[in-house]
């Protein structure tokens, strides 16, 4: 019996090495692109030419840096200034709309209410190939080409938004809404000092995947921003690439400036992040 | 009294619902409709139209022409209908292979996870979420440098392993295909499931933590074994989750744009060229937008198809 137990363990405790094992080898894999660019922006020029190339800088330097952030040709903070102003401006306005808009298809009864939300779930169904080419259009027609605010008065509501903070509404009691109605509030006041309130964590998480989707944002701003200064980070640092594309140890020290800083701070939050992606299927 | 309450919310009402209601119009509305009218032009910005949305005139009324253009399966058919005829196989290939590929590592790797202790479950996780976070145009550099031809990583590897100096060149050379499918298509693939693998993984987690220990438990005394457990108590109660997961990676693996775009634009000779770009190009490069316009309903279509053939199985799962 005893010997049973000690096998059964022993094979239990083999599993679990083994278990570990794969999984090591599994996120060492997933981690080494990143640490492939890490290692490369620390080499100097000639190293990154050798060949067979070498992993582990052998003379290890900060020069790349130095020469990225000494570049008159790229003012890092002016991209930096661009992405943070579409990104933060994007998360207010997709916070206000989105809150107040699912607050009243959820909690109001008028006439239209269903057509409407029915139609805040269609355009989440429109591949943006669809709408980007009229999109540039009326962009045109009003002038904002190549101008920041070109990436924000589009998306100043957000279908998606609307959509999870409606559902996220319909589970709140009605009866603080209701209670504050008697006591006399103003119904604007009610939904600033009852609702918003109650709203706070699915605000959170909205927030961070809203400001994570505009800061690596792609495809937009590259078809509305063709002015270098107006540029925002993705588009600088494929602009950055190609132009440097034989000192690669430039383009990884850039590439590392560029994403890294606020990766971390998406890793940092990742817990309310992947709660926002886990509860609403968000892609 | 009451009444001028309920006038009061009719008020907020009207004040919240009148706004949106007009900017969605502007901004969701019309460009559906325009989109789906550009279509029926041979539309160009550089060419001065009509007042009216810029059609007619000198861009032209063509009717159905894009969409009959678009069945001209000659040899000497258009360019750009032969180049649409590629990007949709190509699209097709590539979210055909993403499914599957993305599943068999996710499943497997979320249940192992889901079984190590906590501490190690949230750093394994973040090695594998952290690509997600990450900017697809950083993705895209990084790929490119790993599969680069004299300073990639993959190349060092192979050389080191077999001895040999091997000098790939995994995103550039046309003549590289495996059982029809170009190796460049392969290269951006990976490249992709790299990236994407750690938001499977993160909803497969979830949906494993969610069933009662009770449940595993009880098929661990009855001496099932480990791949047992997975293939008959696991699996099944994952059914709903993995359905749905494969309806929206499916999905998005149709609007792959950013890797395409900046690991090869679409080369070497076509090769990768898919849907989205093949919209980009035509729009924006050649300021053909009638016909992108045209391109971008039929990845409309297909994107809508798919998602209803896989909601109607997402039904019967659930009538089941």
């Amino acid at each position: 019996m005893a010997v049973a137990v000690h096998r059964a363990s022993s094979a239990h405790r083999a599993g679990k090495v083994a278990l570990y094992a794969v999984l090591i080898v599994a996120g060492m894999l997933a981690a080494l692109p990143f640490v492939w660019m890490i290692t490369a922006s620390f080499k100097t020029a000639e190293e990154i030419r050798e060949f067979p190339p070498t992993f582990l800088p052998a003379e290890p330097t900060l020069d790349n840096f130095g020469t990225i952030l000494g570049d008159p040709e790229l003012p890092l903070i002016t991209f930096y200034r661009n992405s943070a102003f579409v990104a933060v401006l994007n998360v207010a306005s997709t916070l206000f709309t989105s809150s107040l808009l699912g607050y009243v298809l959820a909690k109001f009864s008028f006439r239209w209410r269903g057509a409407m939300f029915w139609f805040v779930i269609a355009t989440m169904m429109i591949p943006t190939q669809v709408t980007m080419i009229p999109g540039y259009l009326i962009l045109v027609q009003l002038g904002l080409l190549n101008n920041l605010w070109g990436l924000v008065l589009p998306s100043f509501f957000n279908a998606f938004g609307v959509f999870v903070m409606r559902q996220f509404m319909l589970s709140i009691p009605e009866d603080e809404i209701w209670s504050a109605r008697v006591d006399g509030a103003s119904e604007w006041r009610i939904y600033r000092s009852v609702v918003l309130p109650q709203l706070k964590p699915a605000l959170a998480t909205l927030g961070l995947l809203t400001f994570m989707f505009n800061w690596n944002s792609y495809l937009w701003p590259l078809i509305v921003l063709t002015e270098q200064d107006k540029r925002t980070l993705p588009i600088i640092l494929y602009w950055y690439s190609n132009e440097h594309a034989s000192q690669i140890q430039l383009v990884m020290a850039a590439s590392i400036l560029m994403v890294i800083p606020v990766l971390i701070v998406f890793a940092a939050s990742q817990k309310w992040i992947v709660k926002g992606l886990t509860l609403t299927g968000a892609k | 009294m009451f009444g001028g309450r309920d006038g009061a919310q009719k008020r907020f009402v009207a004040a919240t619902m009148t706004p949106a209601i007009v900017y969605v119009a502007i901004f969701s509305l019309l460009p559906i409709v325009w989109a789906v009218a550009l279509a029926f032009f041979d539309f160009s910005p550089r060419r001065t139209g009509t007042p009216f949305l810029g059609l007619g005139a000198d861009n032209p009324f063509v009717g159905l022409q894009h969409f009959k253009n678009m069945f001209d399966f000659s040899a000497d058919a258009p360019l750009e209908v032969q180049q649409f005829h590629i990007a949709v196989k190509t699209t097709l290939i590539f979210a055909f292979l993403v499914v599957p590929l993305n599943l068999a590592i996710t499943l497997p790797l979320a249940s192992m996870i889901e079984s190590v202790g906590r501490r190690s479950r949230v750093l394994f996780r973040t090695v594998f979420f952290l690509p997600v976070l990450a900017s697809s145009v950083g993705v895209a550099i990084i790929w490119g440098y790993v599969l680069h031809p004299q300073r990639g990583l993959l190349n060092a590897l192979l050389t080191k392993l077999t001895e040999d100096v091997t000098i790939v060149s995994w995103v550039a050379d046309p003549s590289m295909v495996v059982v029809g499918i170009p190796v460049a298509l392969l290269a951006i693939l990976t490249a992709y499931l790299w990236q994407d693998i750690g938001y499977n993984l993160v909803i497969f987690i979830a949906a494993l933590q969610a069933i009662p220990d009770s449940v595993k438990d009880a098929a661990l005394v009855d001496g099932a074994s480990a791949w047992q457990r997975f293939r008959y108590v696991t699996l099944p109660l994952l059914k709903p989750a993995i359905l749905l997961t494969s309806v929206l990676t499916m999905i998005s693996a149709f609007q792959v744009f950013d890797l395409f775009q900046v690991m090869t634009r679409g080369g070497p000779d076509d090769q990768t060229r898919v849907l989205t770009l093949d919209i980009y190009e035509n729009a924006f490069r050649y300021q053909r937008m009638g016909w992108a316009a045209a391109v971008s309903l039929v990845l409309f279509l297909i994107v809508f198809l798919i998602s209803r053939v896989q909601a109607r199985m997402l039904r019967v799962e659930w009538e089941y």
